[in-house]
């Protein structure tokens, strides 16, 4: 997925690290490091933090802070999540491009504890444009999304184009006449 | 498809108020728990132990779980739920007539738990016929339930010789190969099957490796019936047998290490704390097992320290584990699943009571401990105190387990604790 705007042509000096990754493999607790760096933020900066895996917890509880979030992973155990203030900037007034139609927008749910799978998907196909497909890859066939997705009005489709790869495609059901 | 959440909370629920009754009952038949195990109060105690709360517990989980193992949804939850039914009438008048010592309602209350039992295996069964892709996990599945069906023919067998008289007086190897067969046969397969699948989902880590699965699955496939047929009339197997257990124990125990080694979580919760310790619990029950098995060790007090380690510390200890982490993702998909990514939801972890959690791990590690040491001692004073430090965790198990069934009840109004975490 595309970088969001907000951290589009973001300057370094703009971006705090934070890589918590050898700490986490030590059996030690980043969270007060990452709580206190959240705290040190400029108005105007981004927390980069990299852990050996997605941070689930810190996106709800940094999200009640006003923190938005964007996500990469460079590896499996290698995931950049950039923490930005979610608000619009009153002299940065560039609309959000729309999804086109027929765009494909990929999310990789492997390696992700349950339900934090289903929310994800859940949160992005709510966002999901009418004609949009969400490619959804996941490590197994996710049996209780399905009702889910079919009490909200999407058609799903499964295939396993490889061993250890699940692909969902999901689409909002277009309403008939 | 549309899946009930309710359903295998319901069988969990029962199972947990067996657990706490059972429990309980551990400190009233202190004295009789110092005798010799063939007592009508202790064998009514054994049933609430493994059919009451086990094998209600691994039902329920499994209309939970075989979905997700199978990636196939159960063939009629409405089966399931008469199912429920039926098991709690059953189990409830099993237990009620083995105290009782009255032969015929025994006999009557067995023929319906058979019934009760044959509406899970033909539920799991029709479920299996579309099954494609046979993992580890399914061919334990499938062996577990060739365990149940084994050990109720022989359950219903004992029941029915109490009114017929038909098996030889001396029917205690029939008994033993029966308890045999509920350990190993169905209960085993069930734990060692899925958790190859659940516990890399919750952990973070890759499944057991092809070798060791190969190794449990064998070692069980020829262990089960060896010591079946050893303690019933060929006495050689019963040693074989037991090596064969053992080795499954040890591989089983080897790839929970493994799997807590390779997790990328950075901290086990109780509910893995759970799984861990009672993993800890088969080295002293494969010991104790194997003793027995080779006749280093005889009499009711080791055989009855053995059910305690064995049916106390791993198996129950592994399955309150699972309920603390199945019961909150069963609440959150019913009342926050249909809400996620609309609004905020709770995570799993806050829907959870962690001091009330590690209260009952301490109570019941310590307590199913000493239980075991004490009852092979033998001496009352020292099983009713740890029976009362097991009542204790098990009250503390229920309450967690309340807490989280209680956001049901409010819809997930209540106000959710904010963790750091």
């Amino acid at each position: 997925m595309e970088r969001p705007w907000p951290l589009t042509d973001l300057p370094e000096a703009r971006r705090v690290h934070l890589d918590v990754r050898e700490e986490i493999r030590a059996g030690r607790e980043p969270f007060i490091r990452i709580m206190t760096a959240v705290k040190a933020l400029g108005a105007e900066q981004v927390l980069v933090l990299r852990a050996p895996f997605e941070p689930l917890p810190l996106y709800e509880v940094l999200g009640r802070r006003g923190f938005a979030h964007w996500t990469e992973r460079a590896d499996p155990d290698d995931w950049s999540v950039w923490f930005f203030r979610d608000a619009e900037p009153v002299s940065a007034p560039t609309p959000r491009p729309a999804p086109a139609r027929d765009a494909r927008v990929v999310l990789d749910v492997r390696g992700l504890e349950p339900p934090h799978p289903m929310v994800r998907v859940l949160q992005a196909a709510e966002r999901l444009p009418l004609g949009s497909v969400l490619e959804v890859r996941h490590e197994r066939r996710p049996i209780f999304l399905y009702p889910q997705l079919d009490e909200r009005g999407f058609d799903h489709e499964t295939d396993e184009p490889e061993p250890g790869l699940v692909r969902i495609l999901i689409r909002r059901r277009e309403a008939r006449a | 498809m549309r899946r009930h959440p309710l359903l295998p909370l319901g069988y969990l629920a029962c199972a947990a108020v067996a657990f706490l009754l059972a429990a309980m009952g551990s400190v009233w038949l202190a004295s009789d728990m110092a005798g010799h195990y063939y007592h009508p109060r202790l064998l009514a105690l054994t049933h609430l132990v493994t059919l009451g709360w086990i094998t209600v517990a691994i039902m329920g989980a499994s209309y939970q779980l075989v979905p997700v193992v199978l990636e196939r949804p159960i063939w009629s939850e409405r089966l399931a739920g008469w199912q429920l039914a039926v098991m709690a009438v059953a189990v409830a008048g099993m237990v009620s007539h083995f105290a009782l010592g009255t032969g015929l309602g025994l006999a009557s209350a067995a023929g319906l738990l058979a019934v009760g039992i044959a509406l899970h295996l033909l539920n799991v069964g029709l479920t299996f016929r579309r099954v494609t892709r046979w993992t580890f996990t399914a061919r334990l599945i499938l062996l577990g339930h060739g365990g149940l069906a084994l050990t109720t023919l022989f359950g219903v067998t004992l029941a029915f010789n109490r009114v017929w008289r038909f098996l030889p007086d001396d029917f205690f190897p029939i008994l033993h190969a029966h308890l045999l067969l509920a350990l190993f046969g169905w209960v085993a397969p069930m734990v060692l099957g899925v958790s190859a699948r659940i516990y890399p989902m919750f952990l973070l880590t890759p499944e057991p490796n092809r070798t060791v699965s190969r190794v449990q699955l064998w070692s069980l496939t020829l262990g089960v019936p060896s010591v079946v047929l050893g303690v019933m009339d060929r006495p050689p197997l019963l040693a074989l047998g037991g090596f064969a257990l053992a080795l499954t124990a040890g591989s089983h125990a080897a790839s929970i290490l493994n799997m807590v080694r390779g997790r990328k979580r950075p901290q086990l919760d109780w509910s893995f704390r759970f799984v861990v310790t009672a993993t800890a619990f088969l080295l002293p029950a494969a010991v104790v097992g194997l003793g027995l098995a080779v006749n280093f060790l005889a009499g009711p007090r080791p055989a009855l320290a053995f059910a305690v380690l064995l049916l106390g510390g791993w198996i129950s200890l592994t399955i309150v584990g699972m309920m603390l982490k199945v019961v909150p993702f069963l609440v959150w998909s019913r009342v926050y699943g249909p809400r996620a990514g609309r609004e905020p939801v709770p995570t799993l972890a806050q829907l959870c009571w962690p001091r009330a959690e590690s209260l009952a791990y301490a109570l019941l590690v310590s307590g199913i401990g000493l239980l075991g040491a004490t009852v092979w001692l033998g001496g009352v004073v020292w099983i009713r105190g740890a029976g009362a430090v097991v009542a204790l965790g098990a009250l503390a198990f229920a309450t967690a387990l309340a807490r989280i069934l209680g956001h049901l009840r409010s819809g997930g109004v209540v106000h959710v604790e904010a963790h750091a975490r």
